[in-house]
């Protein structure tokens, strides 16, 4: 390993036009009543990969409907909810699906790497927070170095 | 390495694709590539979308990076993979020997490749897994060589359980990949992967690759 965990299905997002396919499919069968798993299932993983929060927010949303109505999708709503909410900043949150999948499948690399993912993150953005709040701008600089120095290795 | 981050240690930044049927042994692949590990089937998970990872390799003295999308197998994420083919330099097309299901859906590979792929020049590799279980193989060798060759492409057998072929694979590929500069010096990659002023020097097509 080389590099930090990286979760690609978040940082690659989709053209415009791309996305446009999968939401123009989803109402279109919407309009006619029934929309297919796997229309919404795309619709959700195309929203997702988006760079915008509302459109974020909107395929958390479908993969939550999706996983209470298949089951048989579960495994994949819980990744990519994780990723999902990951991207959000909703680390807590992030974290139980993807815990979930790694109750699930604990072998799981994608899922391990993810939550490496998570962690660091998580730590990283707890850690500016509490600097900022009090205002400490010199010793924060110092906590921000450390933690650079420490990715670096 | 990562504490070579930031300074520009890279020749090239290569995008290769994984593809092919579900459970040939992508993941398997990668895995022994870039870890050099395996796991026995009960322990594998089947891809979720796509898996990435990130492999240096030296060629000729020079380093570069290799960035390998570990697409999933299963029909369900079909539509969805097809955005993952943009930019990639190389594909590798897997099938399982022990399987002529996965060897006879090779065709329909081709034909989402070429569709998703525009680039006419992207380097096309057949890799053949699970060569341990020689017992159990059915497709020959000779038979997937003829149809690389018919392919035009390169063709190559392996083993990730065993390691055999997997670095060649990935070695080789590469090579070719190097060896068609137009592939790859005149992308628009970040900057800190490519060496610009390098570019200049070989010919400018119109024909980018937005593969």
């Amino acid at each position: 390993m080389n590099d930090l965990p990286y979760a690609a299905d978040a940082e690659a997002s989709l053209s415009g036009e791309e996305l446009n396919v999968l939401r123009r499919q989803y109402y279109r069968e919407a309009e006619q009543g029934d929309v297919t798993t796997q229309t919404k299932f795309n619709f959700a993983w195309g929203s997702i990969k988006s760079r915008k929060a509302h459109d974020q927010d909107f395929g958390v949303a479908l993969l939550k409907e999706i996983f209470k109505e298949d089951p048989e999708r579960r495994r994949e709503c819980l990744y990519y909810l994780a990723l999902g909410s990951f991207k959000l900043g909703r680390y807590l949150e992030a974290r139980e699906f993807n815990n979930k999948l790694l109750k699930m499948e604990p072998g799981n690399l994608q899922a391990q790497n993810l939550q490496e993912l998570i962690e660091k993150k998580h730590e990283k953005e707890g850690l500016l927070g509490m600097v900022i709040v009090g205002g400490a701008v010199a010793v924060g600089a110092l906590i921000v170095g450390t933690i650079f120095n420490k990715n670096k290795r | 390495m990562a504490n070579m981050a930031g300074i520009d240690g890279y020749e090239a930044t290569l995008k290769i694709l994984l593809i092919g049927n579900s459970n040939v042994g992508k993941s398997s692949l990668l895995l022994r590539f870039t870890e050099d590990t395996f796991l026995p089937q009960d322990e594998v998970a089947a891809t979720i979308g796509v898996d990435f990872k990130v492999q240096d390799m030296m060629f000729e003295g020079k380093k570069y990076k290799l960035t390998i999308w570990d697409t999933a197998g299963q029909e369900r994420f079909r539509t969805l993979t097809s955005s993952y083919y943009r930019g990639a330099q190389g594909v590798i097309l897997v099938y399982d020997v022990s399987n002529r299901e996965t060897f006879d859906q090779l065709d329909n590979w081709f034909n989402e490749l070429s569709t998703y792929c525009t680039n006419k020049e992207v380097v096309k590799m057949i890799v053949g897994n699970k060569v341990d279980k020689e017992e159990q193989r059915v497709i020959s060798r000779k038979e997937a060589e003829g149809y690389a060759r018919k392919s035009h492409t390169l063709f190559l057998e392996c083993s990730a359980k065993t390691r055999y072929g997997v670095k060649e694979a990935f070695e080789e590929l590469v090579r070719k990949i190097l060896e068609t500069p137009s592939l790859w010096q005149k992308r628009p990659l970040p900057s800190n992967n490519i060496n610009v002023s390098r570019q200049t020097e070989y010919k400018q097509d119109d024909e980018a690759c937005n593969c």
